[in-house]
């Protein structure tokens, strides 16, 4: 399938209450952000108060142990992205090992090793080899290639690099900075958005976005999504697109880059992942021909949606058909036009 | 000098130079080598598939099924922060900066390794279309009938038979057929010209999805024409252990994340595989990766070399007899435009038709959601279509005349339809449009309880399936590739700049078919039926992966960039041989035919008959 290209339609976004709509276009400071009033408030909380001189010792710290985040910050990270994927029956993006996913983008050019950009191939060893001669599932597993990442080239290392670091702090990044402005890193995007989230969840709630109920973040996170956080003007994107993109892949993305604890977050969704070598299709020398697998069938209804070969869909969420309904509301008025 | 080599790594002198090792730089090393002659392939991506000239079997390459490194970190994909292209409709407005105007892989074996390999043959007609169309408009009982391009209409678009026929092409698309390894079945699709040998393998298991739409196909009525016909899709991927040693390679799984993806177990036809294998083991090739070229050096009729950015960051100059351009068609026109002769202007313009006639097929998706779970994620991405479409008669010979729905007479030059549902990619397509696109405005899924539900049911990965329609684009000249010097590549070159918008040819068409695209889907029992991109957003950069024109070939030299063998009428050694000469587009997947037509260039070039090797 394509990528569906859909319209944009006008945001219709409640107005932000007068108390946050200063914070929208204020760069991350503390003391400028809060009023006089909303500091005296916000500084019984020791801890987010405390948060900004002492970023700068937790950071060392952080680097120390390998990671990017202080304490603090990924205390707010877990929260956030766990807000975003919630838990419920099925784990939540905290769960699915999101943080850990960002984390190890962010410091993919701190080790020795090769950076953990692309992972290698071909085989996982989730999935066994086919037995040839009878077309199923051997007994005989890969080794997990995926763990071997694949070494970056020159070029490739100046645009991860560029990611993560920023245009203007990697040599010969910046061929386009005059004419576009500098391209923002990932890490300064992380660390001015997460100190925003905890000074408007302050400035909301009295606290850090990490000592909230789970309700003042839903709160906190509907806020900050109605305009708190520019569009990057090289990216386009705002924070919360950010997080929001880094929250799938943490949840979705092959389990060697950090996340998807488990391969969990794949049978939150019921796909299978990766597949090879056994794939679908089997084919055995045998017969000459293809087998297909009984449980996993590519030409015929899933099992579990078949009753004495009658067809029994398993119904579809309220949340899931609203996305049906809504593309057809986008798409629908332009039609034989 | 960077050790980024392939194949005979003590070569220093080459007859010939290629730029570019995908589908036409593939299949002209092959050729060439298999020839005798001595050549060095340049190839500005990484190599995917180590160990490709070792003489023992055809090892695994690095390719897998992984959503991230593919379709969200584009591991081989051009990158748009390193080589960025604009983008404009109208020729008059200023471009503007688009991370994905046809964004296709630059790595060992070219854009092909990442398609899902379709590889249906043009019909005979497409290759005399614009004499065809005059002939079939001049007939007296066809009076009032118009087609926009044609007639009065003639000068909005640029349309011309290629310099050769169907017939002439037909020994070089079996030889392509038999190189690459494409499954099919010879007499399923009923449009399909005339073919002088069966595929070389039967089709492999059909999709779900494909046999839900065959029904909805068959249930579907073209007035004059009747029920549609589906049939099976050809494409260059193994449904038998194929090939011989040391190259033999094994039958697909049918792993599923095929389109966008590499092919971990070798089983599709990506030149570096077939033909790129081929000539590397014959020894009298060397293919330099991760080697950009940026300029051809030429005295104006002649080039002397090709300048080219190594791996470490180098320049060097590669020297040969000859030099064939096979980077695709946007890049093969900037490398002219890059080129100015020592007078100033663009290598090989006199025809002032370098980088014009760019075309990228006009898709237009219509789709719907199933009840049930489709699991579009297993197969080979598409296994089944139809061509009725395409507006040709049977057999391919002839266009066709319809009826619209007040009775008059309409020519409607669509194209193929695959039968299409998601792979299955819960952050680029899923997640992304729920939370990322204009949807989450309207559905408030951008975060939270929502998105996770919405997730969980997975309505495009698991319940949507539908149709693709790769109709024909008229070529025109404002379609074009030109220089935007407001901004740079990272090699500090000017970026592409495209100017790209459709034509009453293809949107007549479009218009025409997109009822029975629906009641296809429909027919098929799917619910919510829509058509994707909807009017107002066919003024951005197409979503179709195609790509042709720029470098047009021709007869004549006032209005061709090459003449029929390929060679530029300005140049006395410099030649192209991609989908970048072709006059028009076809309204199907053109890799078979960039194969089928640099395989000619370059047996033309060797002096040796078809499917000799």
């Amino acid at each position: 399938m394509p990528k569906l290209k859909l319209p944009r339609v006008a945001r219709t976004a409640e107005p932000l209450p007068p108390e946050l709509r200063r914070l929208a276009d204020e760069p991350p400071s503390f003391t400028v952000l809060l009023g006089r009033r909303e500091f005296l408030k916000a500084a019984g909380v020791l801890a987010a108060a405390l948060a900004v001189p002492f970023t700068g010792v937790r950071r060392a710290y952080a680097r120390a142990r390998g990671g990017f985040f202080t304490r603090p910050e990924r205390a707010t990270l877990e929260a956030l992205v766990d807000r975003v994927i919630p838990p419920d029956r099925d784990p939540g993006a905290r769960a699915l090992g999101v943080a850990v996913y960002i984390e190890r983008l962010l410091t993919a050019f701190d080790g020795a090793g090769t950076p953990p950009i692309f992972a290698g191939g071909p085989f996982s060893n989730r999935n066994p080899f086919p037995d040839e001669r009878r077309g199923r599932r051997s007994r005989r597993r890969p080794p997990n290639a995926f763990k071997q990442f694949i070494p970056l080239t020159r070029l490739q290392t100046l645009r991860w690099r560029a990611e993560i670091f920023g245009s203007a702090a990697v040599a010969g990044a910046g061929f386009n900075d005059a004419a576009l402005g500098p391209w923002v890193g990932l890490r300064q995007i992380y660390r001015d958005g997460l100190a925003k989230v905890d000074q408007v969840a302050v400035a909301m709630k009295g606290r850090p976005f990490a000592r909230l109920a789970r309700g003042d973040r839903d709160a906190v996170l509907g806020a900050l999504d109605r305009g708190l956080f520019p569009a990057d003007r090289r990216r386009g994107t705002t924070f919360l697109d950010v997080v929001i993109q880094h929250t799938l892949e943490g949840s979705f993305a092959a389990p060697e880059y950090g996340g998807n604890h488990r391969g969990r977050g794949w049978r939150l969704v019921r796909i299978e992942g990766d597949n090879q070598p056994l794939g679908y299709s089997i084919f055995s020398t045998d017969k000459n021909d293809y087998n297909e697998r009984p449980t996993n069938p590519m030409s015929t209804p899933n099992p579990d949606e078949l009753r004495h070969g009658q067809l029994r869909p398993h119904p579809i969420s309220a949340d899931g058909l609203s996305i049906e309904d809504a593309i057809l509301t986008l798409t629908g008025p332009f039609e034989n036009t | 000098m960077a050790d980024d080599l392939l194949g005979d790594r003590s070569r220093t002198s080459f007859e010939y130079c290629i730029i570019g090792s995908g589908a036409g730089g593939g299949s002209a090393a092959h050729v060439l080598t298999a020839a005798g002659h001595s050549v060095l392939v340049l190839e500005a991506g990484p190599n995917p598939f180590p160990g490709l000239d070792d003489p023992a079997p055809l090892q695994p390459p690095l390719h897998s099924n992984d959503e991230l490194k593919y379709a969200v970190r584009g591991w081989i994909a051009q990158d748009p922060f390193l080589e960025p292209r604009t983008f404009r409709s109208d020729p008059t407005a200023n471009a503007s900066l688009e991370k994905d105007v046809n964004v296709l892989p630059q790595a060992v074996g070219g854009a092909f390794q990442h398609a899902d390999c379709k590889t249906p043959r043009f019909n005979a007609v497409d290759f005399a279309l614009k004499s065809s169309m005059e002939a079939l408009l001049a007939r007296p009982e066809n009076a009032g009938l118009t087609v926009p391009g044609f007639g009065a209409d003639a000068a909005s678009a640029n349309f011309a038979d290629w310099p050769f026929g169907y017939d002439d092409l037909e020994p070089f698309y079996v030889e392509a057929e038999q190189v690459y390894g494409v499954q099919g079945l010879a007499g399923d699709n009923v449009y399909e010209s005339r073919r002088s040998r069966p595929y070389p393998m039967p089709p492999g298991v059909p999709m779900y999805i494909a046999e839900l739409l065959k029904e909805g196909a068959v249930r579907t009525t073209l007035p004059g024409v009747g029920a549609l016909h589906p049939h099976t899709y050809p494409a260059a991927i193994t449904s038998r252990y194929y090939g011989a040693a040391p190259s033999e390679r094994p039958p697909c799984v049918d792993c599923g994340l095929c389109s966008g993806f590499g092919c971990p177990n070798n089983a599709k036809g990506s030149p570096a595989v077939t033909t790129l294998r081929r000539a590397l083991l014959t020894g009298r090739c060397q293919l330099r990766y991760n080697a950009h070229a940026t300029k051809l050096l030429n005295d104006g009729h002649h080039v002397i070399g090709v300048q080219y950015v190594d791996a470490t960051g180098e320049v060097h100059v590669a020297v040969a007899d000859r030099y064939i351009l096979a980077a695709s068609p946007i890049e093969s026109a900037r490398l002219c435009l890059n080129s100015p002769p020592p007078g100033g202007g663009v290598l090989g313009n006199s025809s002032d038709h370098v980088g014009q006639n760019l075309m990228f097929h006009f898709q237009t998706n219509v789709n719907g959601f199933m009840a049930q779970r489709v699991h579009g994620q297993r197969g080979r991405a598409v296994t089944h279509g139809f061509s009725d479409f395409r507006g040709v008669e049977p057999g391919g010979q002839a266009i066709r005349v319809l009826t619209d729905g007040a009775g008059n007479k309409v020519v409607a030059m669509g194209g193929i339809c695959e039968f299409s549902a998601s792979q299955g990619l819960p952050i680029s397509e899923d997640g992304n449009t729920y939370a990322l696109s204009p949807l989450a405005a309207i559905v408030k899924a951008r975060f939270g309880q929502k998105l996770k539900n919405a997730l969980r049911d997975l309505p495009l990965g698991n319940h949507l399936l539908g149709l693709t329609m790769q109709a024909e684009d008229a070529p025109q000249s404002t379609n074009r590739v030109e220089l935007d010097s407001r901004y740079m590549d990272v090699f500090g070159q000017p970026v592409p700049r495209i100017t790209y918008a459709n034509h009453a040819y293809e949107k007549n068409a479009r218009r025409f078919y997109i009822p029975y695209l629906k009641q296809v889907v429909a027919n098929t029992g799917a619910t919510h039926v829509f058509v994707t991109p909807v009017n107002p957003l066919l003024v951005g950069p197409p979503s179709s992966r195609h790509v042709m024109g720029t470098l047009r070939m021709g007869d004549d030299a006032m209005r061709s960039v090459v003449n029929p063998t390929g060679r530029f009428w300005d140049v006395d050694n410099l030649y192209a041989c991609d989908g970048s000469v072709f006059p028009t587009s076809s309204g199907h997947n053109p890799t078979l035919t960039i194969f089928a037509v640099a395989l000619k260039i370059a047996h033309g070039l060797a002096g040796t008959p078809p499917g000799i090797v």
